[in-house]
């Protein structure tokens, strides 16, 4: 392992001001330019004393998506706020992820401009990722920027995806929470029915409350989400966010009815949010909502967590030998006479495989 | 900055009151198009807030945009704060109603371009590209 990346490491958990910010954030690009690099930063981060590991766990990994133009850059921007305001002493990492050109490769990373008041706030790290012809929402690496912002000692990461709409399911497998993010006008009650997005929402919210049709859009999302699967652990009534179960009194429908969600008491019934950042309203219901389900799940969601990095450094082990063995398939030129014997059944798959194995690991 | 063939990153700001942002947009338009990937910071930004994005988005380059003449004041600012946070290794380049006479002067506190109005793409496209391919080289 590099003495590099040690020290990257070191200084990142250790220091603090421009050495930090410089450090994580080129951590943070290693990372994302090869996401196969976490192992290493995992295995600099066990090195490191006790006591400094103890503070560097979020309290709440939250994921917001939605489709473009609901208002997440804004949203994510007035939480930041309410955490300065409610946790003066804590540290809020932010994860902004636009898309990249699939034509030119490049982008524009236009979230940050909505945050741009925190700038100067030492306790705010915001990053813009690009997605780099990745699907599903977000982009390589992200799990390895949370860690580096968890060397940080951010309390809260907030990762805005990019908002293509209802196929950006993945945020659900890296946050601890997922809130769907919705705006007026973008669509009925029909929309709200289809699969994807509306089912990996933990809470919804209703933002541009100022606009017209927001309180109808409210009251359609309440309905639908009681059609849903609702665990039997219901959230506490906040302000505006009403348990879906609670809307006419009925008791919960049984878990047999309902669409595919992960049961367990790890996921939280849906709450309905009504914001505008516009005029500032319910923003502190929904910060003290997001405060005490971090309260609640807090321990099964780092359990949780250490499970997803065990699959991620799984996953990249895996990866390295297929490389590895796709190398040996591929790199002396008989590959097509391999795959020839296979075809004229001249050696199975299995053999094949056992060959090529074998090769592998001699040169 | 990393020396993989990833793309480029550049933060794109206007520092001061200016806020006239045509020409920044245009230019975060034409490095998207050439493949680079630009933070956009907006406008009515201090040096502070542009200097500190810059050093945790980890870019290889800061364009200013500026058309209100305060380009010799906020530009030194900016590297002069680049400096303070042993970040000099960022590139500093700029852009809007910057009087000829002033460029001289403003390469030499250190800025690496200066693209004045009526600048094509391709030329802007094509500097940026070679001095970040030679500040790769000169980390190796």
């Amino acid at each position: 392992m590099s003495s590099n990346v040690i020290q990257l490491v070191q200084t990142v958990a250790g220091q603090t001001g421009a050495p930090q910010t410089r450090a994580a954030a080129r951590l943070m690009s290693w990372l994302q330019d090869d996401p196969a690099r976490l192992p290493e930063i995992l295995g600099a981060t066990a090195q490191l004393p006790p006591e400094t590991l103890a503070r560097c766990s979020p309290a709440l990994i939250l994921g917001i998506t939605g489709a473009p133009g609901s208002g997440k850059s804004t949203l994510t921007d007035a939480l930041v706020t309410q955490h300065r305001l409610r946790h003066p002493d804590q540290r809020v990492g932010v994860i902004a992820v636009d898309p990249s050109s699939p034509f030119t490769g490049g982008a524009v990373l236009g979230d940050r401009v909505r945050m741009m008041r925190h700038s100067t706030d030492p306790m705010v790290f915001v990053r813009s990722l690009a997605t780099r012809g990745h699907l599903g929402g977000l982009t390589l690496g992200v799990r390895g920027i949370l860690h580096i912002m968890s060397l940080l000692g951010c309390r809260l990461i907030i990762i805005e995806t990019v908002g293509v709409g209802q196929s950006e399911v993945e945020i659900a497998s890296v946050a601890d929470l997922t809130a769907i993010v919705f705006a007026p006008g973008q669509g009925d009650s029909i929309q709200m029915l289809k699969a994807g997005l509306m089912e990996i929402g933990d809470l919804f919210v209703v933002n541009k409350a100022d606009r017209q049709g927001a309180e109808e859009l409210h009251t359609q999302l309440l309905n639908v989400l009681k059609l849903s699967m609702i665990d039997d652990s219901c959230g506490p009534h906040h302000g505006l966010g009403i348990p879906a179960e609670q809307i006419d009194q009925k008791p919960a429908p049984s878990p047999e009815l309902g669409l595919m969600r992960t049961a367990g008491a790890d996921r939280p019934s849906p709450q309905v949010f009504l914001v505008s950042c516009v005029e500032q309203t319910g923003l502190s219901e929904l910060a003290a909502g997001l405060d005490d389900l971090a309260g609640r799940h807090g321990q099964d969601w780092r359990d949780r967590r250490k499970r997803a990095i065990a699959q991620e450094v799984r996953q990249a082990i895996l990866e390295a030998i297929r490389q590895r063995v796709e190398n040996t398939l591929g790199s002396n030129g008989t590959a097509s006479g391999r795959i020839q014997s296979v075809l004229e059944g001249r050696q199975s798959v299995a053999q094949m495989a056992q060959e090529l194995l074998k090769q592998s690991l001699e040169t | 900055m990393t020396l993989s063939s990833k793309p480029a990153r550049i933060l794109i700001g206007k520092p001061g009151l200016d806020g006239h942002d045509r020409g920044a947009k245009y230019v975060s338009h034409i490095l998207r198009d050439a493949g680079f990937e630009v933070i956009y910071t907006g406008i009515r930004r201090t040096p502070e807030q542009i200097v500190e994005a810059a050093i945790q988005e980890d870019v290889a380059a800061i364009g200013l945009s500026l058309l209100s003449g305060a380009h010799n004041v906020l530009f030194a600012r900016v590297i002069e704060l680049l400096k303070q946070k042993d970040a000099g290794d960022i590139l500093v380049f700029g852009g809007g109603t910057i009087p000829p006479d002033d460029v001289e002067g403003l390469k030499k506190i250190g800025l690496s371009a200066v693209f004045t109005p009526g600048t094509p793409a391709k030329t802007i496209i094509d500097t940026l590209r070679q001095l970040l391919d030679q500040q790769a080289a000169a980390v190796k």
